[in-house]
């Protein structure tokens, strides 16, 4: 019972964004409560990336409201989002392939000395730290990351959320582009994160993760959401069905509460 | 012998630019036994340094620029404009030098805002909006003083482009040598005890000590060598060209840009993937407009140095310098697709191409000859990036 008193970590309340007459996204509502994952679905250009990236700062919200801890804010900006410890692990892991991995994990946010110049000895001690976590492999510390693995590449990405202490993570895909050692490692974090009351968005298009870490899910179409549910009380078919029809599956209660 | 081969593998030694030096090298020796030893006297190694500082001094911010997926084709026509702007202050309105050159710096900065702006924050491409800066900055450098010829006679500001007593004099050279060479092993002595500190890898000591000391023999060579220039008629040898300084500060400074600040990282982040730069909060517009600004001071310190060296403002100052100038930075290994580049290969890549030239010069070759050369070393610089790339893996 606990749950009904804790506080919410995201609110979207009648969330819209239009890019030139196309409605991206449409009067969206949705929450996420600490140490929860909810599954953001939907076909491409259903809306879900666009409505993660406007609580990622990275495009302008049209009109609505986002509450972070039940007080008002504003996200203009990425810069703005991390403040408010957003974290966000793009599909196309927003990395330089120029800098090597050092450098990527402090892009935007470097240690600096005293002297305001970039302070790469200690941004060096402590990424190792964070990659180590991650993955005990994780040895190029120096090369361009274009030279990286998929899986070290996605390790980069992660170590931002991981080391900048994120609240509200936003996975896009993680995934996608890995292979089964380094999935395991991204569902295994995924597990950590919640334990430590990380609230996580997970837009993802394999059912099977959907399922194994998801606690809700969320699915969009054509901008609009279908519809908000308890992962454990819909099957595959009832959410393909919404995916593919934007059909309500019968019997099943909506919720804007945790799973728990 | 593994063991050695193998740290000097690992060794962050940037073979590329090693590479560079070496065909810097040869060229020179070439040339010096075509003219029969003419090449590498002294006058003439002074000569070739001192008329590389002004395309150097614009190489250096060029490779930035690129970098950031950007391009200047008006560094050449603004440098003119700034340049005969200068001159006419002190000529025809009996200005003071730092008066004027204050003055012709804040016009190089209402060019950068203007270029900037529209790059930045409206989104022209800026190969376009220079194209047209090329033409309209030449016309503006013909309208300041209606195209006629503004000398220069202040005796203090003459030095600044080198010529008669430009250079700093042999004690000044030596000291300035000693302190650069200082410079130099202080710092890299610091970074490998602050890499122990914090449990980096570091290169053995030998391999180490080497790495320190070859650009100090280098430093000291080239202060031997401009002390040995001695002009016929005049009491001292000239020392250290005062452009050449200006030019070694100016990359040094953007060297320091490039490796320590906020600012140099994020115009790589941009080069390297601008999209992802501004997902992860670099104000990308802020930035660029900076750059443009940092432009426009080099531009003003370049366009000082060659008035300066002209003895004179003219509206032909700078002409097709643009070229001679991303020519310098595309031979020095910066990659016209953005992304990469480094401040040292400029310096070499201007150098490379001055020596070409000086030393063809030197041969009685004739101008067209010269031009369709150097024009396909310029290519050749690019094959040459386009296969090293390949081979190395790191293709774009």
């Amino acid at each position: 019972m606990s749950t009904q008193t804790e506080q919410c970590l995201v609110e979207l309340t009648n969330i819209n964004k239009a890019f030139g007459g196309v409605h991206a996204v449409e009067n969206v509502n949705l929450n996420l409560y600490p140490g929860e994952v909810v599954a953001v679905l939907g076909h491409n250009g259903a809306g879900k990336s666009t409505l993660m990236k406007m609580l990622a700062g990275a495009y302008p919200i049209d009109s609505g409201d986002v509450r972070i801890k039940g007080e008002k804010v504003h996200v203009r900006t990425p810069a703005d989002a991390q403040r408010l410890g957003i974290e966000s692990i793009y599909q196309t892991l927003a990395l330089a392939d120029n800098l090597d991995s050092v450098a990527n994990l402090f892009l935007g946010r470097e240690l600096l000395t005293q002297w305001n110049t970039l302070d790469d000895l200690r941004m060096d001690a402590d990424a190792r730290k964070v990659f180590q976590r991650l993955n005990k492999n994780f040895k190029n510390y120096h090369t361009p990351v274009r030279r990286l693995s998929g899986g070290q590449r996605q390790v980069v990405a992660i170590s931002r959320a991981i080391y900048f202490n994120a609240q509200i993570l936003i996975m896009d895909e993680p995934t996608a582009a890995l292979g089964p050692e380094e999935t395991a490692m991204v569902a295994k974090l995924i597990e950590q994160l919640k334990a430590e009351g990380v609230g996580i968005f997970l837009i993802s298009h394999d059912m099977h993760d959907v399922f194994a870490l998801s606690d809700r899910l969320a699915v969009m179409k054509n901008g609009k959401l279908v519809g908000t549910y308890r992962t454990q009380d819909v099957t595959e078919d009832e959410v393909l069905g919404m995916i593919i029809l934007g059909k309500k599956p019968e019997g099943k209660p909506e919720t804007h509460r945790p799973a728990r | 012998m593994n063991q050695v081969l193998n740290n000097l593998k690992h060794s962050a030694i940037d073979w590329r630019m090693a590479l560079m030096a070496l065909v810097l090298v040869v060229i020179s020796v070439i040339f010096n036994v075509l003219s029969d030893g003419i090449f590498f006297s002294p006058e003439n190694l002074y000569n070739i340094a001192q008329q590389t500082a002004v395309v150097g001094i614009l190489a250096t911010v060029m490779v930035l620029i690129i970098v950031a997926r950007h391009i200047d084709l008006s560094v050449g026509s603004v440098m003119g404009f700034v340049g005969v702007l200068i001159a006419f202050l002190m000529y025809t309105m009996n200005w003071s030098w730092p008066a004027a050159s204050l003055a012709g710096l804040g016009a190089a900065i209402l060019v950068a805002m203007y270029q900037g702006a529209l790059t930045a924050f409206i989104g022209v491409p800026s190969f376009v909006v220079t194209l047209g800066g090329l033409m309209s900055f030449r016309g503006a450098a013909y309208l300041v003083a209606q195209g006629k010829t503004q000398p220069l006679s202040d005796p203090f500001f003459l030095t600044l482009g080198g010529g008669y007593n430009g250079g700093i004099g042999t004690q000044a050279s030596w000291i300035v040598g000693a302190v650069i060479c200082a410079g130099i092993l202080f710092n890299r002595l610091t970074q490998r005890r602050a890499k122990i500190r914090f449990d980096v890898p570091v290169n053995p000591f030998w391999l180490d000590t080497i790495l320190a000391l070859i650009p100090c023999v280098l430093v000291v060579a080239f202060v031997a060598i401009m002390n040995a220039y001695q002009i016929p008629n005049k009491p001292d040898a000239q020392g250290i060209p005062i452009p050449v300084l200006i030019w070694g500060a100016v990359a040094g400074l953007m060297g320091f840009i490039v490796r320590r600040t906020r600012f140099g990282r994020y115009i790589f982040a941009m080069g390297g993937n601008p999209d992802a730069a501004a997902l992860v909060g670099i104000p990308v517009k802020k930035v660029t407009m900076m750059l443009f600004l940092l432009l426009a001071v080099l531009v003003t310190v370049a366009a000082i140095v060659a008035i300066s060296r002209l003895n004179a403002g003219t509206n032909s100052l700078g002409n097709s310098l643009e070229l001679l100038v991303i020519a310098a930075t595309v031979i020095g290994g910066t990659a016209l697709a953005g992304g990469s580049g480094t401040i040292v290969g400029s310096v070499l890549g201007a150098l490379i191409m001055q020596c070409i030239d000086s030393g063809m010069l030197l041969l009685d070759v004739s101008i067209g000859t010269r031009y369709v050369v150097i024009g396909q070393v310029l290519i050749a610089a690019v094959v040459f990036d386009v296969a090293y790339r390949k081979w190395t893996g790191d293709t774009q």
